[in-house]
């Protein structure tokens, strides 16, 4: 027999092995960490993160495939990784004041949230459905544990529950579809699928439409887009917070990440086909996640739907595809990544230990208790209803522009209207912040922010207040990460 | 193609996969349901002999049947109050779920039979083992390994979701 | 032009918010003397702006130019023409009048209110001298976010209800000016957002694209004015906005509506302009005899004083639509007409309202014989108003009817009832209130204050002047005038 081992480039997936084996020895130290010492996990998870994101950059213009054809590098998959690294690290700094809070501080938080990172991150960089697949699951399975990990509490493990089902649900059709598109292909490889479908007239191949359609299911439900968004209210109620902000930040990014780049990359010589069916899941998603959002009651429940509403818009980038509509999702992900998990920090500095105080009752007031909290979580709503000059508004205007540029003009009628609506809901919060007195509150004591989480509110802002005021840098980072692929 | 026997043969277990998964959903005693899924499960390993898979085959009895129904088997009589047939098994929205399926079914059947299958010239390698041994050390060694992590992490979920404080 | 005024002009004052912040909590008088100092040099650079410009040319002045966000093709662009600098010397004076009256007016959360101010100023600075459709926007949108909380937090009646009805609509339209933005955008080579260079180019497109896009603006710049039907915010956000604000709402930010449709509806889509002249004709006269008429059914002072701002941007809008030098010039001459006297007339309001508590015409009765400087003020500048010769609203609305006669020969005659109207309500407003017997019940209201004195009296300097010698200001904006009327008949 011969045996011939492929050629592998390690220092290709080196941020991955960082995140991979600083999980493993997370798992390994934590047991012997006492009580008091259990925070040191933490500190390794952010210094692992903080390494992935070094070697990272030094991929950085670097195209090149290891792993028969099965793992990409190119600043596409490079810039998601940055997004799900910074994602990633803002996470685990808020998560440590939180979990000492509620008195769930366990290692295998951490560890999880790597594997999680990691998952992502293949998701990201994986050119063979079989890796997209796997990717996914690592990414799912450890979010399912850690929606459900306050285990006391039963929104947690209703959440946690939840979340498994509809995600199994959703691997199901992601699996399905990969099969017929094997089916009909031969291969999982992104490369020889796109060269399958250039090369023979795939419109008449149903099987790959078949295929197409599942993935965009499977995907759908990952990205939480209407009409698979069903399982987002109550898993991002139910779940800890720290973990509700990172549901909506790194996995939807790296839903995202392999939709795009299966769809316009692989799917792109029938674009035409499938616009359709995404311009009306786009208009829906952004419709139903607004108008639902403005009947909440609870800011988690509300920012689960604004969060559907975001995949909305950046489905509108999709619909739009071609270079700026692939860089505007880009640069639209890695802004959403920031300010909304700076909003999902303030909602965090407001709980106390067993009593989260998510209400939009909690808000009132919070002008006068706390202004400078206040303030940036103004910020970071405004910024959210994409209003100037934050990053939301750059954001949108890139998004939308793109839109505009490839002939969508009603999709961003929706789209303008649609933000029109959020700001309802938006500025809500901020009327009950800065224009009514406390009333449930009683005890008006000082809000505590820890100082990981002040960390995370400065790296938020500045991000937020940079990509919208001077976005130049990062716009043309997301414009050569897709400049390659082109 | 698939000769005359081998043709009756895949009908038939056909017939035990999709009688059986039938059965599986609308038993109302959820302990027969597992049993009929065991079925399910050898029709499938079944198929898979035909297609001269066999190590899939083995593996599909091994893992399904082996461990993940007899642990759902476990699962059920360890707990009162599933054995006891006391639950609902009936689904309120059976007319909806049976439209959406046999339009699912007719655009899937639509599907298969307008595509042109993509067969290899060769023939079954008889060495599977050795094949996908192979296979998984060269060509799929990323994803293998990826496989362990999933399973790393899904075992560390299990532990923190069953573990007492 | 090395010197960078407009940019001073346009980011001191928010130099001032961040310094104001910055304050300890309690400090309200060095706070309010901070505001005053950081509105006060805009106003004097405002003073040399006036000095600098060279009225004879309509060439863009005081230049600022740098690239932003080159890989979109946006450019930091500043400049202002004729129609640019009397906006801002306005929104300069205004500002630091309506800084000066809050002295008094605001006594909960200062710090705030006058950062909040400050940052008002910001962003109408900006709209007045961006060039740059993106930075255009940006200050358009910025204005918004003060405007609300000053009218949320320290307005009076149903304030959160008037602040995000304000939001929301104004939000509404400018959405609309976004696509089209981006439509204009993608539609000219090179991709460019310089509104200059669009303007040249704009022509060129096809006229379905410009009808298109000139809508799109429409509804943006309309909700502003604004015009009817999209006027309902108007009286809301008045009645409820603390006084100040109220000043710079009808003195400043409804002006940035026409401002919209002078500097880019009208030069940039002349198909647009041409096909939509009749149907915004007819919307200015809805706004003036329809705005007139529910002045002449209001109690509240206020409440009238607002829907008469209604009316009389329908003068505005009457001298634009015809697109005539007269015309347009009429349309300039009323924003700075309305601000001057408009603003007056509301922080006059605010001082009775503060003696008072309450702005029912009727309950009041022969002030004359209590306050005789406050009613005396008062009666001036609603003579002003109603357009008594001699003044500055007189000059303007004379020169919109001159200006747009030629064009609309059914509609103009029409809309000349409104002048009717509107001195009928005024009248019957000064007869009711500073006439007649006094009521008793008002016997201790005191007399309008230096401060307050201080803060009218400039405006009806400049009322009375720009009535008397309009030359001054006809001189500034011909040049430019001439040229957007060029342009938008091409």
């Amino acid at each position: 027999m011969d045996w011939i081992i492929p050629a592998v480039n390690l220092k290709l997936i080196l941020p991955e092995i960082v995140v991979c084996l600083f999980a493993i020895l997370i798992l390994v130290t934590d047991p012997f960490l006492s009580k008091e010492r259990k925070i040191w996990s933490a500190h390794l998870s952010w210094i692992a993160v903080v390494i992935a994101f070094i070697a990272n950059i030094r991929l950085w213009n670097l195209q090149e495939a290891t792993f028969t054809n099965m793992f990409l590098v190119d600043n596409y998959a490079t810039f998601f990784k940055f997004i799900f690294l910074a994602g990633s690290f803002l996470i685990i700094l808020i998560s440590m004041s939180y979990l000492k809070r509620e008195e769930i501080l366990h290692g295998e938080y951490f560890s999880l949230i790597l594997f999680s990172t990691l998952g992502m991150m293949l998701l990201a960089s994986g050119f063979d459905l079989v890796v997209i697949f796997l990717g996914l699951e690592i990414m799912s399975v450890s979010l399912y544990v850690l929606a459900g990990f306050k285990r006391s509490d039963l929104a947690s493990n209703e959440a946690s529950l939840k979340y498994f089902l509809m995600g199994a649900f959703a691997t199901g059709f992601l699996l399905y579809g990969i099969v017929m598109i094997y089916g009909s292909v031969g291969s999982t490889n992104l490369g020889q699928i796109i060269n399958h479908i250039t090369s023979n007239d795939a419109g008449s191949n149903l099987l790959i439409w078949a295929g197409a359609g599942l993935l965009l299911v499977g995907f759908g439900f990952k990205i939480a887009s209407v009409p698979f968004h069903m399982w987002v209210p109550d898993v991002y109620q139910g779940a800890p917070t720290p973990i509700t902000a990172f549901i909506s930040a790194g996995p939807k990014a790296a839903g995202f990440a392999a939709l795009l780049r299966v769809f316009l990359f692989s799917f792109t010589t029938i674009k035409m086909d499938w616009t359709m069916i995404v311009w009306i899941m786009a208009a829906l998603t952004m419709s139903v996640g607004n108008i639902v959002a403005l009947a909440q009651s609870d800011i988690k429940r509300m920012l689960a739907y604004s969060s559907i509403a975001h995949a909305g818009y950046v489905l509108v980038a999709l619909v739009a595809g071609g270079e700026t509509g692939v860089s505007s999702a880009l640069f639209y992900l890695l802004a959403y990544t920031f300010m909304n998990i700076g909003a999902f920090t303030v909602v965090i500095a407001l709980g106390r230990k067993g009593q989260d105080n998510t209400k939009l009752e909690d808000y009132s007031g919070l002008g006068s208790r706390s202004p400078i909290l206040a303030i940036l979580m103004t910020i970071f709503l405004f910024s959210l209803a994409g209003f100037p000059p934050t990053a939301g508004f750059m954001a949108k205007f890139y998004v939308f522009g793109s839109a505009v540029k490839s002939g969508f003009t009603g999709l961003v009628i929706i789209g303008v209207l649609n933000s029109l609506i959020s700001v309802y809901y938006y500025l809500r919060i901020v009327v009950l912040m800065f224009m009514q007195a406390p009333v449930t509150r009683t005890d008006n004591e000082r809000i505590k922010v820890a100082f990981c989480a002040i960390l995370v509110l400065i790296i938020s802002t500045w991000a937020v207040l940079q990509m919208g005021i001077f976005p130049q840098s990062l716009l043309s980072l997301a414009q050569a990460s897709v400049s390659s692929i082109f | 193609m698939l000769t005359g026997v081998s043709e009756a043969v895949y009908y038939i277990l056909a017939a035990i996969i999709i009688g059986s998964g039938v059965m599986v959903v609308s038993m109302k005693n959820i302990f027969h349901s597992a049993l009929f899924l065991v079925l399910c499960f050898f029709g499938v390993a079944g198929i898979y002999i035909l297609l001269s898979a066999e190590f899939i085959a083995a593996v599909q009895v091994l893992i399904y049947v082996g461990a993940i129904t007899i642990l759902m088997i476990f699962a059920i009589m360890l707990t009162a109050r599933l054995y006891s047939a006391q639950i609902k098994q009936s689904n309120e929205q059976v007319v909806p779920g049976l439209i959406i399926v046999s339009a699912l079914l007719v655009i899937t059947i639509f599907a298969l039979s307008k595509t042109t299958w993509k067969l290899s010239s060769q023939a079954p390698e008889t060495q599977t083992v050795a094949e996908i041994g192979k296979l998984l050390m060269t060509t799929y060694v990323l994803p293998f390994e990826i496989v362990s992590v999933v399973l790393l992490s899904a075992l560390i979920g299990a532990i923190v979701i069953a573990r007492r404080d | 032009m090395n010197f960078p005024i407009l940019s001073l002009m346009t980011f001191i004052p928010l130099l001032g918010m961040v310094v104001i912040l910055f304050t300890k909590e309690g400090q309200d008088k060095l706070v309010r003397y901070l505001a005053a100092f950081f509105t006060f040099i805009p106003l004097v650079l405002s003073f040399i702006l006036l000095s600098r410009y060279q009225g004879s040319t309509s060439q863009i002045q005081f230049v600022e130019k740098f690239d932003w966000i080159p890989s979109l093709g946006i450019t930091y662009f500043m400049g202002a023409d004729g129609l640019s600098v009397p906006m801002l010397f306005l929104t300069a004076l205004l500002g630091f009048l309506s800084v000066i009256y809050s002295f008094g007016d605001i006594k909960e959360k200062v710090k705030q209110y006058f950062a909040f101010l400050l940052l008002l100023e910001v962003g109408m600075m900006g709209v007045f001298s961006a060039l740059d459709f993106f930075l255009f926007y940006i200050f358009w949108e910025i204005v918004l976010v003060p405007m609300y909380f000053l009218i949320g937090i320290w307005g009076h009646g149903r304030k959160e209800y008037s602040a995000i009805k304000f939001f929301l609509y104004t939000l509404f339209g400018s959405l609309f000016m976004l696509i089209g933005i981006l439509a204009l955008y993608f539609n000219v080579e090179p991709h460019t957002l310089n509104i200059m260079v669009l303007i040249e180019k704009t022509p060129l497109l096809t006229r379905s694209f410009q009808l298109l896009t000139f809508a799109a603006f429409f509804v943006a710049f309309a909700v502003k004015v604004p015009i009817f039907p999209f006027h309902t915010w108007l009286p809301d956000a008045h009645v409820d906005a603390p006084t100040a604000v109220s000043v710079i709402l009808a003195g400043i930010l409804l002006k940035m509506g026409t401002y919209g449709f002078l500097r880019i509806s009208y030069p940039m889509f002349p198909q647009g302009a041409m096909y939509f002249a009749i149907p915004i004709a007819i919307l200015a006269l809805i706004n003036i005899v329809y705005g007139a008429l529910v002045c002449m059914a209001q109690k509240d002072l206020k409440k009238m004083i607002a829907y008469s701002s209604v009316s009389h941007m329908g003068y505005c809008m009457l001298g634009i639509a015809a697109v005539t030098v007269t015309g347009i010039s009429g349309c300039v001459f009323q924003m700075v007409s309305h601000g001057l006297i408009t603003g007056a007339l509301f922080l006059l309001v605010g001082v009775l309202y503060e003696r008072a508590h309450t702005r029912e015409i009727g309950a009041f009765g022969g002030l004359w014989i209590k306050l005789p400087v406050y009613s005396g003020l008062m009666i001036l500048f609603c003579l002003g108003s109603l357009g008594l010769p001699g003044m500055s609203g007189f000059i303007s609305e004379f020169m919109v009817f001159i200006g747009s006669y030629p064009a609309f020969k059914v509609i103009v005659p029409l809309a000349v009832i409104g002048v009717v109207i509107t001195a009928a309500y005024f009248l019957r407003m000064i007869q009711a209130m500073f006439l007649g017997t006094f009521n008793t019940k008002w016997e201790g209201l005191s007399e309008i204050s230096a401060r307050e004195i201080f803060t009218v009296v400039p405006l009806a300097i400049l009322m009375i002047g720009i009535g008397v010698f309009p030359s001054p200001l006809a001189n500034m904006i011909k040049a430019t005038v001439e040229n957007i009327v060029h342009l938008a008949v091409r």
